[in-house]
């Protein structure tokens, strides 16, 4: 792990100093729409920058022969179309792909190709103002998204609006089409009704707090740091045998639930502008709490008390939530509603993860090689969290985001496998760690040892 | 030594013309002196740097042929100045100032100057320098029919369309990096008075146009450039009906730094096409609000009318935004000449 960051490190100040030309860190996602009578014509320039390239490329060149193969074109093309979320006057529709361009493999290393994708979105016929809602989460973490419409060419068509978020990964075009009520005093007074709420949309904001969760790694592994140890006990200074699986289970339970308390409280009490806190410093905590929660897996520094320390820094990582709410330029009173969609999309994508890997934890904690798993997974979690640490208090960039990213692309296998070895593992009873702890360790705290009676 | 003499000859008498040309150039029309010296230029080379150098009026190909890359990465045609002799290359230049206007000659001067730093500081880097520019002709130098002038490399694209008297500078590309250097101990700021105009403007908002005008986006990068012709966006930011005279006629100045790069007659019809625009056009700023004094901007903005689209991107290449920025200048209605070239 380390060497990939130096590694990245170097190529990073070497580009730094002697790259002039080419797109270097991010991935570049142009995207512009048309808006028809009947359809919308949407065209999407993807241009990789050199330094994430292979990241992207690895998602074209599926088979890794250097070649980009017209079936590899065709399902990249499709890939992306699956990485947005198209509304249609609040309704999701799917896009139809027309047609993709791919430049040479060279040229995309060089962080000098261009993909172009075009695709159409059908529309049924509607009233007479539409919202379109145009969502990217095509390599969130290493984009950066350019949204703009076309002055539509047929004169009954109107753009009323236009809104995105901070980095245009969501983006919002309001229009009105002659045929209706087309007098634009009466349309704006409709739309100001309709608009407060609606403007973003209870639905889609849900979703985007389950985004939130599932593309904020950082947030995600602070939580499985944590939850790392949770099926173990402390003794002393070191993690020890498996404490039960019902212990396990409402230890899980007390840790998740008291990290929702917490960022609940300082979500809401943010996102209602009761409480103001600027976003860099809160980005240094968080990381830092991700640090802490790995060093506790690697050794208890807070044995049983671990609710309490993920409702405190929950309270933190709520502030970041705020932060991400308020991109979205929402009036004090959406913002309830707002705050009741965005904490349930969290909720529902934090319990998703939760029970996804849960099963797997309590099944291998039972092993004793689990402490590979354990500290494997905390030093992963401290290298992760000391690099975000330095990259958001120096403001230089390593691609810790980049790292961390491209193993979280994989979670959903990472967590099927680990599934898959623990209920190997768990037939073979003699991998199971049915040996007590050992009883004589010096400084021994007797509750420990009361505990494992009951 | 025959060889040399001819040269000589050649270099003199290329001299000559020039001299000449401008001493009669106040007689002249802007469009004639720009004939003249495309027709000494083309005279001044050979068969082969001729043929290279020429390109039929509607070649789709060539004019879109440009890019804010070195040419390395961006390989362009025509005939670049590495490959002339001095005579040529003067001759070359005379060709590109004949058709801008003093101020805009000495910008571009400013960006290839620019790109040679680039070289000296990156040891030499021959994918840097002030000979990497290429000029290229579509159609005939004429006084009647329409005809294109191209020069352009590394952060510079010029796409001049002559057609009768008028002069079209749109589609061009101007950029810097770096964006402050010293040459001859004077501070040099190719595009300077783009970020500060810019700057002041945004200063001269009160509270409520500034919410107007500041987007609550990030813009990464030029959303009209290379390759993205022909496309009108829906304008966005502070419209200058909104804004008050004074704040209207700086807006004006700062356009001017673009529509007066070419030369000033086509200059003076172009910016009185965009005052008479001045009320559709736009002012949209994104990103920090503060500038370090004699540093440009890191902030992006575009300002966007009926005829007009300009936008200023800095670029995070290089680690320091406020050294290294690329600019969009389009007529969406007549980029290439599209719009009075077909007349």
């Amino acid at each position: 792990m380390n060497t990939r960051f130096v590694a990245a490190a170097a190529i990073f100040l070497s580009l730094g100093a002697g790259a002039f030309a080419h797109r270097l860190d991010e991935y570049l996602q142009a995207t512009i729409l048309s808006v028809e009578n009947d359809r919308i014509e949407v065209s999407m320039r993807l241009i990789p920058g050199v330094a994430v390239s292979s990241i992207v490329l690895a998602g074209i060149d599926t088979n890794g022969d250097g070649v980009i193969s017209e079936a590899e074109q065709r399902t990249y093309a499709e890939r992306v179309l699956r990485d947005l979320s198209i509304m249609v006057d609040g309704k999701s529709t799917s896009p139809t792909l027309v047609s993709q361009k791919f430049p040479a493999i060279e040229e995309i290393k060089e962080g000098l190709g261009e993909i172009q994708i075009q695709f159409t979105v059908d529309l049924a016929p509607g009233g007479p103002e539409r919202r379109i809602v145009f969502e990217n989460h095509h390599h969130n973490e290493i984009s950066a998204y350019l949204v703009n419409c076309l002055v539509p060419r047929d004169p009954s068509i109107r753009i009323l609006s236009q809104n995105r978020n901070e980095s245009q990964s969501f983006y919002q075009l309001d229009y009105a089409q002659a045929g209706g009520s087309s007098d634009p005093s009466t349309l704006k007074g409709w739309s100001t009704v309709r608009g407060s709420m609606g403007a973003v949309g209870f639905a889609s904001i849900f979703r985007l707090g389950m985004r939130h969760i599932a593309g904020g790694t950082d947030h995600l592994l602070f939580l499985l740091a944590l939850l790392l140890p949770a099926p173990l006990l402390a003794l002393g200074s070191r993690w020890v045998g498996f404490a039960g699986a019902r212990r396990s289970l409402l230890q899980i339970l007390k840790v998740v639930t008291a990290f929702t308390i917490g960022h609940s409280i300082t979500l809401a009490l943010a996102a209602l502008g009761l409480v103001r806190v600027s976003t860099h410093p809160i980005e240094v905590l968080i990381a830092i709490s991700i640090l802490v929660s790995a060093i506790h897996a690697l050794r208890p520094l807070f044995p049983g008390r671990e609710a309490l320390i993920a409702a405190f820094f929950g309270l933190i990582h709520g502030l970041a939530f705020a932060a991400t709410l308020e991109e979205l330029g929402l009036g004090r009173w959406e913002r309830v509603a707002g705050i009741l969609a965005f904490n349930l999309g969290i909720e529902t994508m934090q319990l998703i993860a939760v029970a996804a890997i849960m099963p797997s934890l309590v099944l291998l904690s039972r092993l004793r090689s689990y402490s590979v798993i354990r500290i494997g997974g905390a030093l992963f979690a401290g290298v992760a969290s000391v690099g975000w640490i330095v990259e958001r208090l120096l403001h230089v960039d390593y691609s810790v985001d980049v790292l961390v990213d491209a193993l979280a692309h994989h979670a959903v296998w990472i967590a099927g496998g680990l599934f898959l070895i623990s209920l190997a593992c768990s037939l073979k009873p003699k991998l199971l760690n049915t040996q007590p702890p050992p009883s004589r360790c010096p400084g021994e705290p007797r509750r420990f040892a009361r505990k494992l009676l009951v | 030594m025959n060889h040399f003499s001819i040269r000589t000859l050649c270099g003199v008498s290329a001299l000559v013309l020039i001299c000449s040309s401008v001493t009669v150039a106040k007689a002249q029309t802007a469009t004639s002196r720009i004939v003249s010296a495309a027709n000494i230029f083309l005279s001044a080379l050979d068969e082969r740097q001729r043929q290279s150098a020429l390109f039929a009026f509607d070649d789709e190909k060539q004019r879109v042929r440009w890019s804010n890359l070195p040419v390395s990465f961006a390989p362009r045609a025509g005939v670049s100045l590495k490959e002339l002799n001095a005579a040529q290359r003067s001759a070359a230049l005379a060709l590109v100032s004949s058709a801008l206007s003093r101020r805009g000659f000495e910008k571009v001067e400013q960006i290839m100057e620019g790109d040679e730093v680039n070289k000296i500081k990156e040891g030499n880097n021959p994918i840097f320098g002030k000979d990497l520019y290429y000029l290229s002709i579509l159609g005939k130098p004429s006084e009647k029919d329409p005809w294109m002038l191209q020069f352009g490399g590394h952060h510079l694209a010029l796409n001049i369309t002559i057609a009768g008297e008028r002069g079209v500078l749109t589609p061009t590309l101007t950029g810097a990096q770096p964006a402050l250097y010293t040459s001859n101990g004077k501070t040099v700021r190719p595009l300077g008075q783009e970020s500060d105009k810019a700057f002041a403007l945004l200063n001269a908002l009160d509270e409520n146009q500034r919410k107007q005008a500041i987007l609550s986006y990030r813009l990464a990068d030029l959303v009209l450039g290379p390759g993205q012709d022909g496309k009108t966006i829906q304008p966005e930011g502070l419209k200058a009906s909104a804004m008050n005279d004074r704040q209207r006629a700086m807006l004006l100045d700062l356009i001017s730094e673009w529509a007066g790069i070419i030369h000033e007659s086509a200059a003076v019809a172009r910016m009185a096409e965009l005052k008479a625009d001045i009320n559709d056009t736009w002012f949209a700023w994104s990103g920090p609000t503060t500038a370090t004094p004699g540093l440009n901007i890191t902030a992006y903005y575009r300002i966007q009318g009926p005829h007009l689209v300009i936008e200023y991107a800095p670029q995070r290449l290089g680690g320091d935004p406020s050294m290294h920025v690329h600019t969009m200048y389009r007529d969406p209605t007549n980029d290439y000449g599209r719009g009075i070239a077909t007349k």
